[in-house]
């Protein structure tokens, strides 16, 4: 039960001034149709939403104006139509938002292919246009768009996404440090049953249906990879100093952290976890099996860095 | 006026009394690893502002420990004063914290609109430039200035369309912008190469019309030319018609800080800083 951390040590990618650009998989949009806007003279409040209801109009779908009402407030140049200026416009929005994705999901984007996950981008564009001033949290709805979505396996696509995102939080929580057994050793012995632990703010348990996690890792490892089946896996996400560990849990380090989390004194967390492994216990003289299973997950839990604090 | 001088660095003769930083790079999270652990002699960064608001986390580390050993001026796209949409001010009370936290040299965005109501495009779009639009983004730009208690500096954008209702050209409305607001300009040569081609006119006239004791910062970049127009992509190095109007602007100037925008396919560090160091070549080693 190792821990891994992700490949991308540094951060997530800069939302520049650029213009973006891509190689879009669609066809052509179509530029002319029916114009569904009547244009006289607008002001500057009226100009401003005409502009963004084209612009924001997934680009598989026809323009809303056609060219003879876009050049009625937009000039043509040498070189291009009026309409083919706006689409500029129309392709960088969308350009820029599927990077973002991208950016925040680059293995779920490599699970369903690049054209199915552009697909999936602008569907998501659509429904979940960004309404504050920063992209950090533009991604957050790709879990539960997963799960509605027609991909080939949505359930493990939906925990793939949640995997990813959950990584993007980790990234941006509070950073903290982790304690070790150097502090755990000033703790008087008297004093360890009513310890409470503070798990790592950034700490994320992830209970999920597929095994996502091994999938991302065997994609940062550049190891071959199928779509698998179901197999329930609970995974910790979070951060210390500036790498993000993923750490796949067994039901008792869940139950540990979990009970301390809630704010548990030790002695209580480790009384949950050892009647987790007593319900399982099927013969006599499994006592000290137990004992020691009990203290290997708390060593497990520290060693691993999930908390930041011990209160006394 | 708020202003921060760190010990070294040139007051100059723009209007504001902003230091002249000399040449900087664009902060881009690929280069973090080679910026601490080698601190690399470099002027001053220019960071996006919005790459770190709303995060508590690694971002902000980074740049806490490269704002101890670097001049940091911050430079946004989300302010969307040209929005007819209320002003953000949650978001500037988060610009000035950052700002205050990093000791940023001045605060800059772009003379645009990055959406309306209520929907951010992250893109910046342009601007008719008429009398009601100048009106609109000078108010505005005069509460973005009470509010942060400092000039705030607009860049002229790179723009693909003009509107068929403006009644000046866009270095008229960008100077009259700065005199009305009373607020610095950030002049991108690169925007003001790219936006000539795409509309048909001298990039030497956007020059001269421009006030230019209230610039103060050149940005340059790259771009991508496609034939028919040019979209500002800030990929590759700069083309040399860029770096001259880098010069043509300096000799009109009285010395103003360079700042390199590379943010498509960025290369190492090293080959970033030479290409922006190479602006010593249009505006002298004494900048």
């Amino acid at each position: 039960m190792n821990r891994e951390a992700t490949a991308d040590a540094l951060g997530l990618h800069e939302r520049a001034s650029a213009t973006p650009e891509r190689a879009d998989t669609l066809s052509e949009a179509a530029l002319g149709s029916a114009p569904a806007w009547t244009l006289g003279k607008l002001g500057l409040r009226a100009q401003q939403e005409w502009f963004l209801a084209i612009i924001s109009t997934p680009q598989a779908e026809p323009a809303p104006v056609n060219e003879h009402s876009a050049s009625r407030l937009i000039k043509p140049s040498a070189t291009l139509s009026s309409l083919e200026r706006i689409d500029i416009y129309r392709r960088g929005y969308h350009a820029r938002l599927i990077d973002c994705l991208l950016d925040d999901y680059p293995v779920l984007a490599h699970a369903l292919g690049e054209a199915a996950f552009e697909a999936l981008c602008r569907r998501y564009i659509a429904q979940h246009p960004s309404s504050g001033p920063s992209l950090n949290y533009f991604g957050r709805h790709m879990g539960d768009l997963c799960r509605s979505e027609p991909l080939p396996e949505p359930g493990f696509a939906a925990d793939l996404a949640r995997l990813e995102w959950a990584i993007v939080l980790a990234i941006h929580a509070p950073t903290s440090e982790a304690i070790g057994f150097e502090d755990l050793s000033q703790v008087p012995s008297e004093r360890w049953p009513g310890a409470r632990f503070r798990v790592n703010p950034s700490l994320e348990i992830l209970h999920l249906d597929y095994p996502a996690n091994a999938y991302l890792q065997a994609y940062r490892r550049g190891e071959p990879m199928e779509l698998p089946g179901a197999r329930p896996t609970s995974v910790a996400v979070y951060r210390t100093g500036r790498s993000v560990w993923r750490l796949e849990l067994e039901p008792t380090l869940v139950t540990l952290v979990e009970s301390l989390a809630k704010g548990a004194t030790l002695e209580a967390g480790l009384a949950e976890v050892q009647a987790l492994l007593a319900r399982g216990a099927e013969q006599d003289g499994a006592e000290q099996e137990i004992a020691r299973k009990v203290a290997h997950c708390f060593q497990h839990s520290v060693s691993s860095g999930l908390f930041s604090e011990i209160s006394l | 006026m708020r202003r921060v001088v760190l010990s070294g660095e040139k007051l100059m003769a723009n209007r504001f009394q902003l230091p002249n930083l000399g040449i900087g790079l664009g902060l881009r999270t690929t280069h973090y690893s080679t910026i601490l652990e080698q601190k690399p002699a470099v002027d001053w960064f220019e960071i996006l502002s919005e790459n770190y608001l709303r995060t508590q986390g690694r971002p902000l580390d980074f740049l806490d420990r490269i704002a101890e050993s670097y001049p940091i001026a911050m430079h946004g796209v989300s302010l969307s004063i040209g929005s007819t949409d209320p002003l953000d001010r949650q978001y500037l009370s988060e610009l000035k914290a950052l700002r205050d936290r990093c000791r940023a040299r001045w605060v800059s965005d772009h003379l645009c609109w990055t959406g309306v109501a209520g929907k951010n495009t992250h893109d910046l779009l342009p601007m008719p430039y008429t009398e009601e639009a100048l009106a609109h983004v000078a108010d505005r730009v005069r509460a973005v200035q009470d509010f942060l208690g400092a000039p705030l500096a607009l860049e002229n954008p790179s723009s693909y369309a003009q509107f068929t209702d403006d009644s000046m050209p866009e270095w008229e409305f960008f100077g009259r912008l700065a005199e009305d607001a009373d607020c610095a300009l950030l002049l991108d040569v690169n925007n003001v190469y790219v936006s000539s081609k795409n509309h048909g006119f001298d990039p030497l006239s956007y020059m001269n019309a421009i006030p230019f004791d209230r610039v103060v910062q050149f940005h340059v970049a790259g771009h991508t030319d496609h034939g028919t127009h040019i979209i500002d992509s800030h990929i590759g190095p700069v083309i040399d018609p860029v770096w001259q109007l880098l010069g043509a602007a300096h000799q009109r100037s009285a010395g103003v800080p360079v700042l390199l925008e590379w943010d498509a396919e960025i290369p190492s560090f090293e080959v970033t800083h030479a290409e922006a160091l190479r602006a010593r070549e249009f505006i002298g080693v004494d900048a």
